[in-house]
């Protein structure tokens, strides 16, 4: 025993170094996985305050952008609206509110903080759980896909976009319905690749690329991207899509989040058919 | 007592700025990554024991982990170098020893001193952080470019940053 204390002591400060060690490799092994709720992220209160004022500042000097992106909505929605339209018919439509049912909600969120030259990126916004933000929830920017809400504190939230090595979504070429999964290879954040295009799947430079529906994070049809490249490579029945990415991440600055009202009727659903066939 | 304070004080603003402004700039389209935030444990006194340098390297990577949503990705890297600091500092010591009070800068122990100092931690402490953060081998030659530009990148920051903290009247720098 007394050999073993002696052991100890003199091996003291390796002993700190490989017990620390273990805990930061095992801290880092639990952030790869997709969902976890962490204080050790920067939804957390100190560095989430400290990228919101950051971001207060920044906001200044991309006015200009921001401004021309707002009126481009702006425009778009002008020209929605009931007195943009010429009435050419007097019959009269009843819209029953029984028949409609609310699916997906949508709110505002700024980007305070955005990172896009690591094979890891995460985007940081200044909503959270207080605003009804919560785990798993997508996020569009100028109808196009962003990436899902990871994790959530009460003002913050932390967004997992496409360019992170870690997302995975199934989404189809809108012109021929082709089905394809998404993965990022870490390299250049305005384009990423789809793989898994059966061969009649027939792609087009230009084609786009939109989201399935088959998830429960974004509605039907929400664009990814369009098609650069394609090629099948040798021996191997499935093309491989480059896509240049619609959201430009360099550049981002607003962005919605989807609530999906439905998703826990479906997964419940789902769950309890997964269930009974075991 | 304010030794300590100040030593902490400069930890805190790198990573601050590491977080806040470094990590923002894309210098040759996000090829070169500087980590200047571990200039403030290479600034430790000499002295510092061990175990004292160990937990505040522990310390240093979480805080900076937090910035960047990377579970403990700089905590590991941080720590490597915590635990190689004095035994390089062993290696590099002068036949004499070092003087008490001498600080590990360019002035106190001049620029072959410092470049193998700086120069052989940051490389250890970059190469773990890359080749960590990709966990895998396979595009071996251009993670081995990043982390050679990165760090060299990150020793000319360090010295710039030492030079602009430096007073010459009483010796202290930032």
């Amino acid at each position: 025993m007394r050999s073993l204390w002696q052991l100890i002591f003199r091996y003291h400060v390796f002993l700190l170094f490989l017990v620390l060690q273990g805990v930061a490799i095992a801290l880092l092994v639990r952030s790869n996985s997709f969902h976890h709720n962490s204080w050790l992220s920067s939804s957390n209160r100190v560095t989430g305050a400290l990228y919101a004022r950051r971001a207060e500042v920044s906001e200044y000097l991309r006015l200009q952008s921001i401004n021309e992106e707002l009126a481009r909505e702006n425009a778009l929605l002008k020209s929605e609206r009931p007195a943009a339209f010429l009435k050419l018919s007097d019959n009269m439509y009843l819209h029953d509110d029984t028949v409609h049912l609310r699916r997906y909600e949508y709110s505002t969120a700024k980007v305070i903080n955005n990172s896009i030259n690591r094979p890891k990126n995460y985007l940081t916004i200044d909503r959270g759980s207080r605003n009804g933000i919560g785990v798993g929830m997508g996020v569009v920017n100028n109808g196009a896909v962003v990436g899902i809400v990871k994790d959530v504190s009460e003002h913050f939230a932390v967004v997992m976009p496409l360019i992170n090595t870690g997302f995975r979504l199934s989404v189809k070429l809108s012109r021929t319905n082709a089905f394809g999964s998404l993965e990022w290879d870490g390299g250049d954040p305005t384009l990423i690749r789809m793989n898994d295009v059966p061969r009649y799947a027939n792609p087009l430079k230009g084609d786009t690329v939109v989201t399935t529906g088959y998830s429960a994070y974004y509605p039907e049809g929400i664009l990814v991207g369009t098609v650069e490249s394609y090629r099948i490579p040798e021996g191997e029945n499935f093309y491989e899509i480059d896509l240049r990415l619609a959201t430009e991440y360099y550049r981002l600055s607003y962005v919605e989040v989807i609530r999906n009202l439905l998703s826990k009727e479906q997964r419940e659903l789902e769950n309890s058919v997964a269930n009974n066939d075991d | 007592m304010i030794d300590a304070l100040r030593h902490i004080g400069r930890i805190v603003f790198f990573v601050v700025v590491q977080g806040l402004i470094l990590n923002r700039m894309d210098l040759w389209q996000g090829y070169i990554l500087p980590a200047l935030y571990i200039y403030g444990i290479l600034m430790l006194p000499i002295t510092t024991p061990r175990v004292v340098l160990l937990l505040v390297g522990f310390a240093t990577g979480i805080f900076m982990d937090m910035f960047t949503n990377t579970g403990g990705l700089h905590t590991s890297a941080c720590l490597l170098l915590a635990f190689f600091q004095p035994l390089v500092l062993r290696v590099l010591s002068p036949r004499e020893g070092y003087e008490t009070g001498q600080r590990p800068t360019v002035m106190d122990l001049g620029w072959g001193w410092f470049f193998a100092f700086a120069g052989s931690l940051t490389f250890l402490h970059h190469l773990w952080l890359f080749f960590m953060e990709q966990l895998r081998f396979t595009p071996f030659f251009s993670t081995m470019g990043k982390v050679l530009l990165s760090a060299a990148t990150t020793v000319v920051l360090m010295i710039i940053s030492q030079y602009l903290g430096y007073s010459g009247k009483d010796r202290r720098n930032i």
